[in-house]
């Protein structure tokens, strides 16, 4: 598996993982760090033994490209990921509401021209007709 | 799996999803773009007539669509909102940030009024029934860690103040 990168970088990672995607999907996750520590069982006596931990912990990011075997093969599988504690949490979600904002562009934008300024025309030629 | 309706209430289940299990639950954002016409099944859709309306050359192209999933995988649950609204993103990304609050163990936000942005930060009054015990359990652990991270209340103040920057 390869190495979490820093937050910075992947950031710029993710980035360029927009600016190539065109036509596929991209997928990102966040999810509890939970690797390498002990997690309870569910079926144990307390009933969320989870739900409280002694100390805050940190949360994993990943990102990828959604490419199959095929695409791995042909090296075009992209798949970055990142650790964010939690006292970076508020600084990490403003950067990636940035990034997300300004690279999701395939999605509709909000219409102002077309609609609203058919329905202004509208007016003022029935507010017209009506004056004469 | 069921898919809401509204991004709020997207965020409330999911959140009490992750109340139950924050150590396993998982939030999935998927971009996609819509799928190109496979140019091998042109004979299918010959066969079934298309109506008139429906061969438009000059349309724009379909837009791309932002799907928001939750899921479990001990007990299986899966909650998803789609939208394909770009004006969503900043909103939605900002849920997921309230939302990897308690995936990292930290006592959710206060604020009762999801669906707006600048939602006042004094708006705490009798969160919702699940919200409260978390926060009250968090309230000891909060001392301890208090060396490396700002409480609550603190945390949110800062959101203002950067938001107050830009």
């Amino acid at each position: 598996m390869s190495k979490h990168l820093n937050n910075d970088d992947f950031f710029h990672k993710l980035s360029d993982l927009f600016e190539s995607t065109t036509h596929s999907s991209i997928y990102l996750t966040q999810k509890r760090m939970t690797y390498g520590a002990e997690v309870p069982n569910p079926g144990s006596d307390t009933k969320f033994p989870d739900a409280t931990l002694p100390e805050p912990t940190s949360i994993v990011i990943r990102a990828s490209n959604g490419e199959n075997k095929q695409g791995r093969k042909e090296g075009k599988k992209v798949k970055l990921s990142t650790i964010v504690e939690a006292d970076a949490l508020a600084g990490f979600f403003a950067k990636y509401a940035d990034v997300c904002k300004s690279r999701m562009s395939g999605l509709k934008k909000r219409d102002r021209s077309k609609a609203k300024e058919k329905l202004k025309a509208k007016k003022k030629k029935l507010g017209a007709g009506e004056v004469k | 799996m069921p898919t809401l309706a509204t991004a709020p209430e997207w965020l409330t289940q999911s959140s009490l999803l992750l109340q139950a299990r924050p150590s396993t639950t998982r939030i999935t954002t998927k971009y996609s773009f819509p799928r190109r016409p496979n140019p091998l099944s042109k004979s299918k859709s010959k066969s079934t007539p298309p109506e008139p309306s429906a061969t438009p050359s000059s349309k724009p192209p379909p837009a791309a669509t932002l799907t928001l999933k939750t899921y479990d995988p001990t007990s299986g649950a899966t909650l998803k909102y789609q939208t394909n609204k770009a004006a969503e993103v900043g909103r939605l990304i900002q849920i997921l940030g309230r939302l990897a609050r308690p995936m990292a163990g930290l006592p959710g936000l206060k604020e009762e009024d999801i669906a707006m942005l600048e939602a006042p930060t004094g708006g705490e009054a009798g969160g919702s029934g699940i919200a409260t015990p978390i926060v009250e359990a968090e309230k000891p652990l909060g001392g301890g860690a208090a060396k490396g991270n700002a409480p609550a209340g603190g945390a949110s103040g800062k959101k203002g103040k950067k938001k107050g920057k830009k």
